[in-house]
């Protein structure tokens, strides 16, 4: 009995214990641990030349507190599913899903330091998602955004694989970022295959479709 | 000619082949990055991004006998304002905000590689 109870009385201590520590370390130094060794955080951007972006192991995070939602960063750092459909940095590699999980308590702690990590380039508030007949012609006729990018059309995927996937754009970027990424493309990624589209859409006409990703199930 | 002119020249030469092919080697970097999404990375439209969905086959330019007719002119208009420019598809974006003149000038060259061949 006596036993028993100095057996449960320890385990139950070292539980306290372990659960402390993960808490106790801050998201900044999981983060140098365990994430630092592919992306970075210490702003404005590194990249010069296309070797320069080819070298990076995985997307800069400098402003991922303006680019992402937090309630899907947390979510997501558990449970890591591809938002590329290719390899980061491949066009012909699949995207293996095989990024690094992490634990409930570090994925807040992280979310936290992550969230943290803001740009001034990106004005809060701006954009609601928003539907418009407009925004729907540029992103499906118009301009090519289709031919580069997935998206879902009545649960059925359609379109490209060289970006990033659009469906579930509503849970996962904030719109306001995304009107940003648009206008200013150089101030968060100078050398992407993406086009820069600030010469061939309006101001107007970039916020309508950044309102209609936004919508994006 | 003395030995030395010789090997003078024959350095020089060497000289001039490297840094004409690093120049071809930056073109195709830049073809691999930006243009290989669609057009794949040899150049025969098959891109990563074509699939049941693409509505238009993207240009192959491998095929001499259709890039022939296209002027430098039309190549490097279509690079920088894109498809609608001379009157092909959307998919085509441009590219004029992203690259510089130098820059679609070396993606015209190494376009005119892939179809060995000039515009008639
Ligand atoms: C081995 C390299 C590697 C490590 C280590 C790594 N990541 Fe990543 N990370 C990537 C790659 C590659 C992607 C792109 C994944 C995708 O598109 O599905 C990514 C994507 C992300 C994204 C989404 C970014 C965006 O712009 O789409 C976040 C947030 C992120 N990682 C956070 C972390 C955190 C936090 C850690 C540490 C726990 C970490 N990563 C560790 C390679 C890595
Ligand atoms: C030629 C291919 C291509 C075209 C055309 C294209 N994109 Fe992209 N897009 C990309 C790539 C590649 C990225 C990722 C760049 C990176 O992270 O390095 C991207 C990133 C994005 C992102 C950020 C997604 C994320 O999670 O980081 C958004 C939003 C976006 N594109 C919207 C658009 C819209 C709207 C259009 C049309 C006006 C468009 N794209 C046209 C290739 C393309």
């Amino acid at each position: 009995m006596r036993l028993l109870a100095v057996t449960v009385s320890l385990g139950a201590a070292l539980l306290v214990m372990t659960t402390a520590n993960s808490y106790a370390a801050g998201g900044d130094a999981i983060f140098k641990k365990s994430c630092a060794s592919c992306h970075y955080t210490d702003g404005p951007a590194k990249e010069k030349t296309i070797a320069d972006q080819l070298a990076k192991k995985g997307p800069e995070l400098f402003y991922a507190g303006s680019k992402f939602q937090k309630a899907w960063l947390a979510a997501w750092l558990q449970n890591p599913k591809p938002i590329r459909p290719m390899k980061y940095n491949s066009l012909t590699e699949k995207n293996k899903g095989d990024h690094p999980k992490s634990s409930a308590g570090d994925a807040a702690a992280l979310t936290d330091f992550l969230m943290g990590l803001t740009s001034p380039e990106v004005k809060a508030g701006v954009i609601k998602p928003a539907e418009s007949p407009q925004a729907k012609a540029i992103f499906n006729k118009k301009m090519p955004c289709t031919g580069c990018h997935e998206f879902s059309l009545k649960g059925e995927l359609h379109g490209g694989k060289s970006g990033p996937s659009l469906v579930g754009v509503s849970k996962r970027l904030n719109p306001d970022w995304i009107y940003a990424y648009l206008a200013n493309i150089k101030v968060f990624k100078p050398v992407r295959d993406m086009p820069d589209f600030s010469s061939a859409l309006s101001p107007k006409e970039m916020e309508n479709v950044a309102a209609y990703l936004a919508t994006f199930e | 000619m003395s030995r030395f002119v010789i090997i003078a020249t024959m350095v020089f030469g060497l000289a001039l082949s490297a840094a004409g092919s690093a120049q071809a080697a930056d073109a195709k970097q830049m073809f691999d990055f930006y243009c290989a999404q669609c057009h794949g990375v040899n150049g025969d439209g098959k891109g990563v991004n074509v699939g049941k969905d693409f509505a238009t086959d993207p240009r192959n330019f491998t095929i001499a006998a259709d890039m022939e007719k296209r002027s430098d002119e039309d190549i490097r208009g279509v690079i920088k304002d894109g498809g609608p420019s001379i009157s092909k598809s959307p998919l085509m974006p441009p590219w004029g905000a992203t690259l510089s003149a130098a820059e679609v000038d070396g993606l015209l060259a190494h376009i005119r590689q892939l179809c060995k061949c000039k515009a008639k």
